[in-house]
């Protein structure tokens, strides 16, 4: 009984401390981004290849973020575990969720600070940064690259806000 | 030189298209990185060795396609499009493209005599 729990007690210390400090991380990723989701909510945001009324006396301009974020182990291990099973896989879904917000924020945020009010054409793309793509396989690495051209729009507010803050995908 | 990723500008037209302008970089985390990224991860979060080599890759990458627009006498580059692949285990290629093209002034020739530098974040 010693023996085992000797044997197992490293791998379990680690599994405790991922569940716990990822929790923690999560939720602290969480929070952050929906204030900034909210400081930039007024910037119009569309996947359309084309612009909504432009200034013309402002250039437009491209934005780029990326953003990688890691599974912690726990989850990582859940997954893996799910994986046998099969179905939905929650917790890497938020973190990709999670990710893809991040990136897109970064890039309204730039914007933003560079004065424009509007983006338009947003991209997102999913970069295979270690090779190993299959996340539940092996590498718990998610990596967004986000952009978008910035412009100036004339088009007056519609009501009290123009866009939708993004809420969480998945919960 | 003005960099968007949508087929027009507002404030100016395109005369005409010089071709597409790429540029690609392959770029490789030394060990060092993997290793401090692999205890990282283990609670999850932001790997911020790995965001920021990526954001040096799509630098560079730019970088050498605004170089190619620049020799053509391009104006703007649009329809910048960013498209990666994982060549081995360990590096990535990030690469960019997009259509190198004249511009016609139209509304704003003030703008298009000194065009700001494009934003590096």
């Amino acid at each position: 009984m010693f023996e085992v729990l000797a044997t197992y007690s490293i791998p379990l210390l680690i599994l405790a401390v991922a569940f716990f400090a990822g929790n923690v991380s999560a939720s602290r990723h969480e929070k952050s981004l929906l204030e900034r989701q909210q400081t930039v909510a007024h910037i119009h945001t569309t996947d359309l290849n084309r612009f909504s009324q432009p200034d013309p006396t402002s250039q437009a301009n491209l934005f780029t973020a990326e953003v990688t974020l890691g599974i912690d182990h726990f989850r990582g291990f859940l997954g893996r575990l799910k994986n046998i099973f099969g179905g939905q896989i929650r917790s890497y879904q938020k973190t990709l969720d999670r990710a893809r917000r991040e990136a897109l924020t970064r890039v309204i945020e730039q914007a933003h600070y560079a004065g424009y009010n509007a983006v338009a054409n947003v991209r997102l793309e999913f970069v295979d940064i270690s090779g190993k793509a299959n996340m539940v396989k092996r590498a718990s690495i998610v990596t967004i690259i986000a952009y978008g051209t910035g412009y100036r729009t004339q088009a007056p507010p519609t009501g009290e806000q123009i866009s939708v803050i993004p809420t969480p995908a998945i919960i | 030189m003005i960099v968007v990723n949508t087929d027009s500008l507002p404030g100016y037209e395109i005369s005409h298209s010089l071709g597409i302008v790429q540029g690609n970089v392959v770029r490789a985390k030394h060990v060092g990185r993997d290793i401090a990224a692999s205890f990282k991860n283990i609670v999850g979060g932001e790997l911020k060795g790995y965001t920021e080599l990526l954001t040096d890759a799509r630098r560079d990458a730019m970088s050498r396609m605004l170089a190619q627009a620049t020799e053509l006498g391009a104006d703007a580059v649009v329809n910048v499009r960013f498209s990666t692949s994982a060549i081995t285990q360990g590096a990535a290629e990030l690469y960019v493209y997009g259509t190198a093209v004249k511009l016609a002034t139209s509304t704003n020739s003030a703008a298009l005599e000194s065009p700001p530098p494009i934003p590096v974040s």
